[in-house]
């Protein structure tokens, strides 16, 4: 498998050379054309659409697999880390992997190679990045005085928790206890909806549903502080979009959209982590032109 | 000399007894009239006549002796009834102007003085009329004029206002011992009111007096000046945005004649206007646009440059305070990849509401593009690099490339424009990572130049934990001083996690630059510990190196310190940013008076604050302090302290000083203080360094007269003030440049009572009631009846 990727990835990065040359002394982004209208949403009947193994779309290894996925030994990279805890802390093995090569193939974002893992909550592990995933499955276990303060200190000081609910919205026993637990550390805020109009929505794809391995719920759960989301609660199952097999192959069925299904939940994956890393600066856009406009050259 | 004789009672009972006293006087008169006029033919008609004449003389004898009679004996002369002249002493008074524009202008003063002495018979005749002269001279207090300075009405006009509605007033007031008030003249240009108001006032009181007041103008129409008449402008502005100030000439004899109006701030030109000067008395206005290129307090000032002949140059400029603040701070925030410092950063900025941030992050680069499906809609936009960089560079204050790849992103072209900006004034921060410092696209000369590493030389991320040490200059330095103070230095707060490595640039002592945090081991080929934290002044600029991309860590760690309760990422970033922008608070010294602008005869009131290096209130402190007019002595250098001192802060890091009697005019006070010597043994990297600042403060302020006495000196309106006054009180309005003189006969307040304009000399009081005589009367009178009429038989 690693020649065949080896021998795509060099073929695609010639093509890219190739078509983007002419774009390269503008090295900008493209904006959707016009002329290929896109979906915000999949639509529930979308047949013909099946990414092969190796598509950058339809799961799979990187097709541009390298030791350390392109980054030297000097590049910044960011880990998602995992939070393990006494219960069914894992239940999507493998989602961040997935999510981490889906950022360093999209994004330029450089996740590492292999997610790390938070022992405990009351580990210093914590805080060695402002971001934790936390799935579980049924229930939530008490992660006690110590790991409950820790927690509240660490979206105290600016960290981004995203609880994943591999039930899919079956069984609320593990929302449930969320919402216990953020009521406990962050009690001056409410979990509730997070609006369409929340920049994570757009904080890179354009995304109007938050997909994952269901869609049996149109908005996430948040906790916001003046408008900067402290935790989110995610109850579609995202991890369960991402995980693969051995194989490289998802290792869950996404209903009912399939395959672009989990294209969309990979989307909101991505902008989950960006507006992790860049908060609400796609909010920002709004006022662009104002700004460049409203003041006298120096 | 008259002798006068009147009687005087001493005694005057009450009523009811007055009363029957009157019936019995008149019944005893009624009495012997009737006995007289009855025909007695036993009793001759001499006899009946010396009963009668016996009867009123007992009456009287009684009348006396009841009311105490007095013989009162005067000598008395003619009196002194006062007659009071003001002569303006004002400033307007020192004019000159003429009778024709041909005449040679004459100082209004003199043309006083001369009708004055031309007056002098006239001012005999009135000593003469018996009435005291009093001259008292006035601007905006009164004061006596005596002996050769009221004869010749000597002094300089200099005061600062005409305040006539105060002279007056003090006439009406009583004056014990004094003789009362006849009359009064007025000598003055009559520019004694600066509105309506102020002239109905005058008015008031002059017509409360109830005397003529007899004015003598000393205007005439022709003078030749211009004036600032007046200034419109807001006490605040903002940095880099427009400010608009209108000043108001007005002009006389000088119709159409150019000439360049300038606008100076604290002494410097800084902008100039062609006009063209409008007809008498036509306000001609002048507006700048400023936009302050930086914060702080100034004196700004319009200023007309003398014309020939010009009556007066003291009113050709105006000078008033205007406080520079920044408005909101325009930051460039360009990342050349989202990661956690970046977030961290943003936030930062994002949180402080007076930071307006437009931010460009790189979130895909070349090779995402190639792999992505286009029909995905992304939030996406262009990274309009021209616009930014080029067209409207100069409109943001900070400009922070964050982790940012230039010649990946063809920003390499605009660095020279980035150079120029950060030389002209602009702030500019480098953050290192994996992707800058790795391109040399930092490495331009003209930018390299100015950097306070050297970016001609690649240098890629290296990952280790380390803790940065402190320099000496870091010590001192706002931006890092609070981690010298801060107990355990940085031993207590989280270690960073990565550094570019990079050397100090070569031309550091050129451009300011200094190391403020170094790493503890790593250095460079020369020996040089390699700078994490660089900053340098090239031209009117500032910048800032960050060779690490991990100072996030300082704001998120597990048992991460407090430090007079912020957190030491936000301390560092503050401060840098603050420094970047010049912000006065980013000194340890702050120095405040209680207002921009002062009347004359106010207290001025100073108040200081020192800081500590992380921005607590620091007591204990002693600080030099000095107080001076505004400009340069003849020499070129500040003039002399007017007053000076030292202070030492209380307990909350204060000292105030109220400064008093200070004359009009432009000061600045100065207030500097020492932030401590580098320890012993300290290796001083960057001390020889320039640039770090000063602990030094300024502010300035304005001393003005109460009024704007030569704002406006046109005659005319006086002339007219005062024959409105003199006609509204019964005086007679004169004109000096007419030629008038005061006349022998003034208009003066008729006599109230007979007894008003004698002066009594001396007085002798003969007792008719209490002495042998008025006995021997009595007796003699009521005995000498009641014989006679015994003899006669009609008793």
């Amino acid at each position: 498998m690693r020649p065949t990727d080896l021998e795509r990835r060099a073929l695609l990065m010639g093509m890219g050379a190739v078509a983007l040359a002419p774009a390269a002394s503008l090295a900008r982004s493209r904006e959707p054309s016009p002329a290929a209208p896109v979906p915000a949403a999949p639509p529930d009947d979308w047949p013909g659409f099946a990414p092969g193994p190796g598509s950058p779309f339809g799961g799979g290894a990187d097709p541009f697999g390298m030791p350390g996925g392109g980054a030297d030994s000097s590049t910044i990279t960011i880990d998602l880390p995992q939070l393990r805890y006494e219960g069914s802390w894992n239940p999507r093995p493998g989602a961040m992997r997935v999510l981490a090569r889906e950022l360093r193939l999209r994004t330029r974002l450089e996740p590492v190679l292999e997610p790390g893992e938070v022992a405990a909550a009351s580990s210093a592990e914590l805080f060695a990045t402002p971001f934790l995933y936390v799935a579980g499955q049924g229930e939530l276990p008490p992660l006690g005085p110590g790991g409950e303060e820790a927690l509240r200190r660490f979206i105290d000081l600016g960290g981004l928790i995203v609880f994943d609910a591999a039930d899919g919205g079956t069984d609320p026993g593990f929302v449930r206890d969320v919402k216990a637990l953020l009521g406990r550390i962050s009690p001056a805020s409410e979990v509730a909806p997070v609006g369409r109009d929340h920049v994570l929505y757009r904080s890179f794809y354009l995304i109007d549903s938050p997909m994952g391995r269901t869609r049996t719920h149109d908005h996430v759960l948040g906790v916001q502080d003046e408008g900067r989301l402290r935790a989110l609660v995610m109850r579609n199952d995202l991890g369960g979009a991402l995980a693969e097999t051995n194989d490289g192959l998802p290792a869950y069925p996404c209903t009912p959209g399939g395959h672009v299904q989990r294209e969309w939940a990979i989307r909101f994956g991505v902008n989950i982590l960006l507006y992790a890393t860049c908060t609400d600066y796609k909010a920002d856009r709004a006022h662009v032109e104002t700004l460049l406009r409203s003041r006298r050259w120096r | 000399m008259n002798e006068q004789m009147s009687l005087a009672a001493g005694h005057v009972p009450d009523p009811a007894v007055l009363a029957l006293l009157g019936v019995a006087v008149l019944l005893a008169v009624a009495e012997g009239m009737a006995a007289f006029r009855r025909p007695r033919s036993a009793v001759p008609r001499r006899i009946s006549a010396a009963l009668l004449g016996l009867r009123l003389l007992a009456l009287a004898a009684l009348l006396s002796v009841v009311f105490e009679l007095t013989l009162r004996i005067e000598q008395v002369s003619p009196s002194g009834r006062r007659l009071v002249v003001l002569v303006d002493h004002s400033a307007s008074m020192a004019l000159a102007d003429g009778t024709t524009p041909e005449a040679t202008p004459e100082a209004r003063i003199d043309r006083l003085r001369a009708a004055w002495q031309a007056s002098a018979d006239a001012r005999v005749g009135w000593r003469d009329d018996g009435l005291t002269v009093e001259v008292r001279g006035f601007d905006l207090e009164t004061h006596p004029m005596t002996g050769d300075r009221a004869e010749t009405l000597a002094g300089e006009p200099d005061g600062a206002g005409s305040d006539l509605a105060r002279a007056l007033s003090e006439l009406g007031q009583p004056e014990a011992d004094r003789a009362p008030l006849a009359g009064v003249v007025v000598l003055s240009d009559g520019l004694v009111a600066e509105d309506d108001a102020t002239a109905a006032h005058v008015d008031a009181v002059g017509q409360g007096l109830q005397v003529p007041i007899t004015t003598l103008s000393a205007g005439a129409p022709f003078i030749r000046d211009v004036s600032v008449a007046q200034i419109r402008a807001g006490e605040f502005a903002f940095v880099e945005n427009v400010a608009e100030i209108e000043a108001t000439l007005v002009a006389h004899g000088l119709a159409g004649t150019a000439t360049t109006v300038l606008l100076r701030r604290d002494g410097e030109e800084v902008a100039s206007r062609r006009v063209e000067l409008g007809t008498d008395g036509v306000p001609t206005p002048v507006r700048f646009e400023v936009a302050p290129d930086r914060v702080g307090q100034f004196v700004y000032e319009v200023v007309v440059p003398a014309q020939p002949n010009e009556a007066t140059v003291a009113n050709n400029a105006r000078a008033f305070v205007i406080k520079v603040l920044r408005d909101k701070v325009r930051v460039l925030h360009v990342a050349g990849r989202p990661d956690w410092d970046v977030r961290a950063l943003r936030t930062l900025l994002r949180r402080d509401p007076n930071v307006e941030l437009l931010s460009y992050y790189i979130l895909r680069g070349l090779d995402d593009i190639g792999r992505e499906d286009t029909t995905a809609a992304l939030s996406l936009i262009p990274f309009p690099t021209d616009e930014l960089f080029e067209e409207e560079l100069g409109s943001f204050d900070l400009v922070i490339l964050h982790n940012f790849d230039a010649v990946q992103h063809q920003v390499e072209q605009y660095l020279d424009n980035i150079a120029r900006y950060v030389e002209e004034g602009g702030a500019l921060v480098l953050i290192g990572g994996d992707l800058a410092f790795t391109d040399l696209g930092y490495g331009l000369p003209e930018l390299a130049n100015l950097l306070p590493v050297d970016s001609r030389i690649r240098s890629r991320l290296t990952h280790e934990p380390f803790r940065p040490r402190v320099t000496d200059a870091g010590r001192r330095h706002p931006i890092t001083a609070w981690l010298a103070a801060a107990e355990g230095g940085w031993g207590q707060l989280p270690a960073l996690s990565n550094y570019n490595p990079l050397s100090p640039n070569p031309r550091s002592d050129v451009i300011g630059a200094a190391s403020l945090l170094v790493h503890p081991e790593a250095t460079d080929a020369r020996g040089h510990p390699r700078p994490i934290l660089g900053v340098s002044e090239p031209g009117r600029g500032r910048a800032l190196v960050l060779a690490t991309g991990s100072t996030w860590q300082l704001g998120f760690a597990p048992d991460l310190p407090l430090i007079d309760g912020a957190r030491p990422y936000d301390l560092l970033w503050l401060g840098a940013v603050r420094w970047l922008l010049r912000d006065d608070s980013s000194g340890r010294l702050t120095l405040e008076t209680d207002k921009p602008r002062y009347r004359v005869g106010e207290a001025v009131e100073l108040s200081a604050k020192t800081w500590s290096a992380s921005y607590a209130a620091e007591p204990g402190i002693e600080v030099e302090w000095a107080l001076r007019p505004l400009g340069t002595g003849p020499d070129g250098q500040p003039p002399a302290p007017l007053h000076e001192g030292q202070w030492t802060t209380d307990g909350l890091g204060r000292a105030r000083q109220v400064l008093e009697f200070l004359p009009v005019g432009a000061y600045v006070a100065q207030a500097r203080r020492e932030l401590g010597a580098p320890a012993a043994g300290e290796i001083g990297e960057g001390s020889e360094a320039e640039g770090l600042d000063a602990p030094e403060v300024r502010r300035v302020f304005i001393v003005e007269p109460p009024g704007r006495e030569l704002a406006r000196i046109d005659a005319d309106p006086g002339i007219a003030r005062l024959a409105a006054l003199a006609e509204a009180t019964g005086g007679e309005a004169l004109s000096a440049a007419d030629g008038d003189t005061l006349p022998r006969r003034i208009p003066l307040a008729p006599l109230r009572s007979a007894r008003e304009g004698q002066r009594v000399d001396a007085r002798t009081d003969v007792p008719l009631w209490n002495g042998w005589l008025a006995l021997l009367l009595l007796v003699t009178s009521f005995g000498g009846e009641w014989l006679l009429r015994r003899r006669q038989g009609e008793v």
